[in-house]
């Protein structure tokens, strides 16, 4: 589902990324772990399209992004559900409406959209803080609204920026349940995180990025 | 299905920024205002050119050699033709009462005249839309090559007065109408822009969630259309309130002003205008604006 073939990524002369490979296969669920500034959210920047790689091949969805054209660019978003680090809720709307957004954009009718918001809503336990506008919802309702509006749209890859980077112990195991179920019902799913509590006993893979190179493989 | 949502989007943007927006109206209302109200004058000025040709007409002096019965055929030729729009014949004891008549008091000069030196003539009427420096021209040229035309006579330079002031009034219009649409256009650009880039990191989460160029565009594109649409709306409310208010009530007072007419049909175009101009100006802003 997502494949990387020695990609590398620079800012400024500053290698992010170095000479990356690794393949992540559909509906498998996988951890992206480092200390910060390792590369992980280049990675996923990477993926969702949001930078472009200097060196390298990265397959997604069996889309080979460097051949992609700017006009596809939507059509790949479409398929990823992204819970960014910096959250990017719109503070002019509604839980409701953020998360309702991202069918929107996919034109879905309204009727559906509603039924599906609350749904999602429901899934992160918010279903009562729908009118709620972001700045009046805590950091970890924030986070399961952002979790919410990255699965509405039932993607097929799911990725998470540090989906727990601001969250008390027993809430980051509540985003952790939601994460496990929305993968039982099969989505990829790649997290970036440096919370090990969040990987460990999962029995899944665990990829270790320090300053922009994959240093190992673990399974959690 | 994305339409209505970018319709909501738009009113939503221009009630949250309805400040740059309202500036946005009265300015564009302002420009579209003056066009109006130049249009109303050269509308009116226009009316009143056309009623010159009214009294316009050409005189063909006929030869002293031509028999009475060649009159009539001759006056024949010349109503056939499509400018003409009437022909008077004038013999020269009529253009005599005629000469005498409007020198009044000052006849005396002409006693002392054994015989009569006018020679008979013709007088031509044009169409109104006819009544062109070119085509009297060209009817005179053709007069003189019939026989028994001896002379023809026709206002050119008033002709050619006539023709420099519609043209210039014209030209003028045309002028304002270009700068103040141009003026018009740029507001709107202005506009949109500023609201694209107050907008710019809510557009970038639209773009990360999968949004295409048009479900962005298209609720810019109402923005303006909307500005453009309220700016003609305003105007046209100012149009009709300078003629009811003021120029009905003068005319009611000072018969001067009864022959203004108001163009009331063409002045409800004013809103279609705004919202096409409107919508001009967020096409080039969007299409300048790299996202």
């Amino acid at each position: 589902m997502i494949h990387f073939q020695n990609v590398t990524k620079d800012y400024d002369n500053q290698t992010a990324i170095r000479n990356i490979s690794f393949s992540v296969g559909k509906g498998e669920m996988i951890f992206l772990t480092g200390p910060s500034g390792s590369g992980k959210t280049t990675v996923m920047r990477l993926i969702y399209l949001a930078e472009k790689a200097d060196n390298g091949e990265i397959t997604i969805a069996d889309w080979e992004i460097s051949r992609l054209k700017k006009s596809s660019i939507p059509i790949i978003r479409r398929s990823i559900g992204i819970v960014f680090q910096d959250f990017r809720l719109l503070e002019n709307r509604t839980a409701f409406e953020n998360i309702a957004l991202a069918l929107r954009i996919r034109g879905i009718g309204e009727k559906e959209t509603k039924i599906r918001s609350y749904d999602a809503l429901k899934t992160v336990n918010l279903r009562h803080k729908s009118d709620s506008y972001p700045r009046a919802l805590s950091g970890g309702e924030q986070q399961r609204v952002v979790i919410a509006r990255a699965i509405v749209s039932e993607p097929t890859i799911l990725l998470a920026d540090e989906p727990t980077g601001n969250l008390d112990p027993d809430t980051a195991q509540g985003v952790a349940r939601i994460f496990k179920d929305i993968h039982a019902k099969g989505t990829t799913i790649l997290i970036a995180t440096h919370n090990r509590e969040l990987y460990r006993n999962t029995g899944k893979r665990v990829l270790r990025l320090d300053t922009g190179n994959l240093v190992g493989e673990d399974i959690g | 299905m994305i339409a209505p949502y970018a319709l909501k989007l738009a009113i939503q943007s221009l009630l949250r920024e309805k400040w740059i927006n309202l500036l946005s109206v009265m300015t564009i209302a302002a420009g579209l205002f003056i066009i109006s109200v130049s249009f109303f004058a050269l509308y009116n000025i226009d009316l009143a050119t056309k009623k010159l040709p009214e009294k316009f007409s050409l005189t063909v002096y006929l030869d002293n050699r031509l028999q009475q019965d060649e009159i009539g055929p001759l006056m024949d030729s010349f109503r056939k033709k499509k400018a003409v729009l009437s022909v008077r014949y004038i013999s020269k004891e009529e253009a005599m009462k005629e000469l005498k008549s409007s020198l009044k008091n000052s006849d005396y000069i002409l006693e002392g005249l054994e015989e009569n030196p006018l020679p008979d003539s013709l007088e031509i009427r044009l169409k109104k839309d006819e009544v062109e420096a070119e085509t009297a021209q060209q009817l005179a040229v053709e007069a003189l090559k019939i026989k028994g035309v001896s002379e023809v006579e026709y206002g050119e330079k008033f002709l050619s007065t006539l023709d420099a002031i519609k043209k210039g009034f014209k030209v003028i219009g045309l002028f304002f109408a270009a700068i103040l649409s141009t003026g018009i256009i740029f507001v709107c650009y202005s506009t949109v822009k500023i609201l694209f880039y107050r907008r710019t990191e809510e557009i970038e989460t639209f773009k990360l969630l999968g949004a295409t160029k048009g479900f962005i565009r298209i609720p810019f594109l109402i923005e303006g259309a909307v500005i453009g649409t309220c700016g003609g709306l305003l105007s046209l409310a100012g149009c009709f309130s300078l003629y009811y208010t003021f120029l009905l009530r003068l005319s009611m007072t000072m018969p001067v002003f009864k022959t203004i007419l108001f163009p009331a049909n063409l002045f409800l175009l004013l809103p279609v205008i705004g919202m096409l101009l409107g919508l001009t100006g967020a096409v080039i802003a969007l299409g300048r604006l790299r996202y």
